[in-house]
């Protein structure tokens, strides 16, 4: 019991955000068309250096840090998890987002005067999203005694996550000297998922008067699983093989697609935004999953003095609320992300040895802008507003600084480096800086770091 | 796959895998953190009390007449294995049994309750004894507390009966009116570590 209390409680705890505000829009780093297919990136050819190319980790509680649970401050465990529990509301999440990039690469289409772009590459993605089962937790801490008359909302268990494999190909395009369009496509294979967003219910107890209580418990739960069945009972196979075989598209396939776009209506106003992840996987290889669906009104033993025709409980709670095991195909969305963003640039970046090669990311030294950020949960959408200035700090050297407001933290201040040093891009970026002054305290981190080589476009003739 | 280039990309992926690690870990060691203990999950007690119906019956007094003859002794035997399962009892601490009776019949009863074993063995007893209703409402109640060396009783248990012994009184017949009701409850402390 003491396991899967904890495991549930664990599990309630950790939420990564997907929102990648350093990187949207951060054109000199090739990874940000994974974020826009549309974004104005230029280049002859780049390939990314492989597993080293593009790596981000995001983690985020929107109650609670580590701190609040493990801190060793003389206080008992116990007491702190009841005023995490407590202080927490069915809504809260906690959100974990893990890519790292196998292999990347992209090259210009044509001759110099063309302007169309090909990228390509594989990443392995691991997402996991849950909501905090505060009515289990309560439960599981305090049992239904002192909450008589409570209406134990069984829809609290609400929790997704997955690891995947991702093979994209995308293509984009200059259509004329204002606007950049892009698409990209995508084939998820699917190393494991877990699912179980859509249960709904309820359990209470009040006094009775025939009986000393009334309890019922309705149920209509549903965890759905693929790419574990193997590993649940006796394994024998290597599971390393297994999990290569299935990252090679050996997995619950599925598809995808991006689409985003980037506009100048001024040389120096741009308008960006795009959709991510508008795509499914279709469960049907090693699927198994768990429904528990019902209505029981528990009224005890009732015996029968006359005829001896008694009720068995543990029977007639079997049949009212039958926990069946099915193996059915099901379908998964992608979490759906979108971005937006607006900047307007000035200041001449031009160095006195310009070679004046670039587009419009050279011309000026500044920019500042707002992005918006949205993803599909379960429940409600969750939602980021950023506000940033980029500086081309030096030619080879460019800054981008963020202040977000999301439902994690009100004061998230993140800074990304990109460094060009002759062919070799390396960029990295952090978000959540106030939060590193004591990490245990930060109920958000975002992280990522990647190496490129880029072979910078050429727009004129050699 | 080849298992040579299988075993190439495995090399590679371990290589850089400890480049990212250290590159990771070293923004990390950047950072400050307060002094963390994991350790204290080792701690956690769940302590959970639930409530929930044991068992509920309202015998008219005209059920005590069969066929014109009044039947002094009835009882009914029932499967109960809930506090036998393993996962279940070895989480237990303490069970209070609580039973409430209300007797709007003439006459009194004794009314024992026993825990049984598989084969119908006696393990424990717990006697009521419910006075006759001469105009106001009889309601007697007892709490029976289950914990310690008492608890492996209730552990035990397979089975439950109740046994009604109809004490002599004014005779019952299928005109007479009144209830004998019973209903109770357990009230089960859990200990989880």
């Amino acid at each position: 019991m003491r396991k899967i209390s904890l495991f549930i409680i664990l599990i309630s705890m950790s939420c990564f955000s997907q929102n990648k505000q350093l990187l949207y829009n951060f054109t000199s780093v090739p990874q940000s068309m994974l974020t826009n297919p549309g974004s104005d990136v230029n280049y002859n050819w780049f390939v990314g250096i492989p597993l080293l190319s593009g790596f981000s980790a995001n983690v985020s509680s929107s109650s609670f840090s580590v701190y609040d649970l493990f801190a060793n401050n003389g206080v008992d465990f116990n007491t702190k998890l009841r005023n995490v529990v407590f202080s927490t509301s069915r809504n809260d999440k906690v959100t974990l987002n893990e890519q790292l990039e196998v292999f990347s690469g992209g090259f210009k289409l044509g001759d110099w005067q063309e302007s169309s772009y090909f990228s390509f590459g594989m990443y392995q993605e691991m997402d996991v999203l849950t909501y905090m089962p505060k009515d289990y937790a309560i439960l599981a801490l305090d049992g239904n005694k002192d909450y008589l008359g409570k209406v134990f909302d069984m829809g609290d268990l609400n929790a997704r996550g997955e690891l995947l494999s991702v093979f994209h190909l995308g293509y984009h395009k200059k259509v004329n000297e204002n606007l950049i369009l892009g698409v990209r496509g995508k084939i998820y294979s699917s190393i494991f998922n877990v699912s179980s967003t859509k249960n709904s219910g309820y359990f209470y107890t009040i006094q009775g008067t025939n009986n000393v209580y009334d309890q019922v418990i309705s149920a209509n739960g549903l965890v759905n699983t693929s790419g574990l069945t193997n590993y649940l009972e006796n394994y024998s196979g290597n599971a390393q093989s297994d999990i290569m075989k299935k990252t090679l598209l050996g997995g619950n396939l599925g598809l995808g697609l991006d689409l985003g776009f980037t506009y100048y209506p001024k040389e120096n106003l741009q308008f960006t935004a795009s959709l991510i992840d508008i795509g499914f996987i279709k469960h049907t290889k090693e699927i198994e999953s768990y429904r528990y669906k019902g209505y029981y009104n528990y009224v005890g033993l009732t015996p029968d003095f006359v005829l001896g025709n008694s009720n068995d409980i543990l029977d007639e709670f079997n049949d009212a609320i039958p926990l069946d095991t099915l193996h059915t195909k099901y379908t998964t969305w992608r979490p759906l992300k979108f971005n937006s963003s607006i900047q307007y640039s000035f200041g001449d970046g031009r160095s006195s040895d310009c070679n004046c090669s670039g587009g419009n990311k050279i011309k000026y030294a500044n920019s500042v802008g707002a992005q918006l950020f949205a993803m599909t949960t379960p429940r409600t959408p969750l939602m980021a507003l950023t506000a940033y200035y980029r500086r081309q700090i030096f030619e080879s050297l460019e800054m981008k600084a963020t202040y977000t407001v999301d439902s994690f933290s009100a004061k998230n201040i993140g800074l990304g480096l990109s460094t060009t040093i002759g062919k070799v891009n390396f960029y990295i970026l952090a978000d959540n800086l106030l939060e590193y002054k004591d990490i245990s305290k930060a109920r958000s981190l975002g992280f990522q770091m990647g190496l490129n080589i880029i072979f910078p476009d050429k727009n004129t003739f050699d | 796959m080849n298992i040579f280039v299988e075993n190439v990309i495995y090399q590679y992926i371990t290589i850089m895998n400890k480049f990212l690690r250290i590159t990771f870990l070293s923004v990390f060691f950047l950072s400050c953190s307060s002094d963390l203990d994991f350790e204290q999950v080792n701690d956690l007690k769940l302590e959970p009390i639930a409530v929930a119906n044991l068992a509920a019956f309202d015998i008219k007094a005209n059920q005590f007449v069969v066929g014109g003859v009044e039947q002094s002794l009835v009882g009914d035997v029932m499967d109960f294995d809930v506090f036998s399962d393993v996962d279940f009892s070895k989480n237990l601490s303490r069970v209070d049994l609580f039973f409430e009776f209300n007797n709007t019949i003439n006459r009194a009863y004794n009314v024992n309750f026993y825990l049984l074993d598989d084969n119908n063995s006696k393990l424990y007893t717990i006697p009521f004894f419910v006075p006759a209703n001469s105009g106001s409402p009889i309601v007697i109640s007892k709490t029976e507390i289950f914990e310690n060396t008492k608890l492996d009783i209730l552990i035990k248990t397979k089975k439950v009966a109740f046994v009604i012994t109809m004490l002599p009184g004014t005779p019952l017949t299928d005109a007479s009116v009144g209830n004998l009701k019973m209903r109770s409850s357990a009230t089960i402390y859990f200990l989880g570590q």
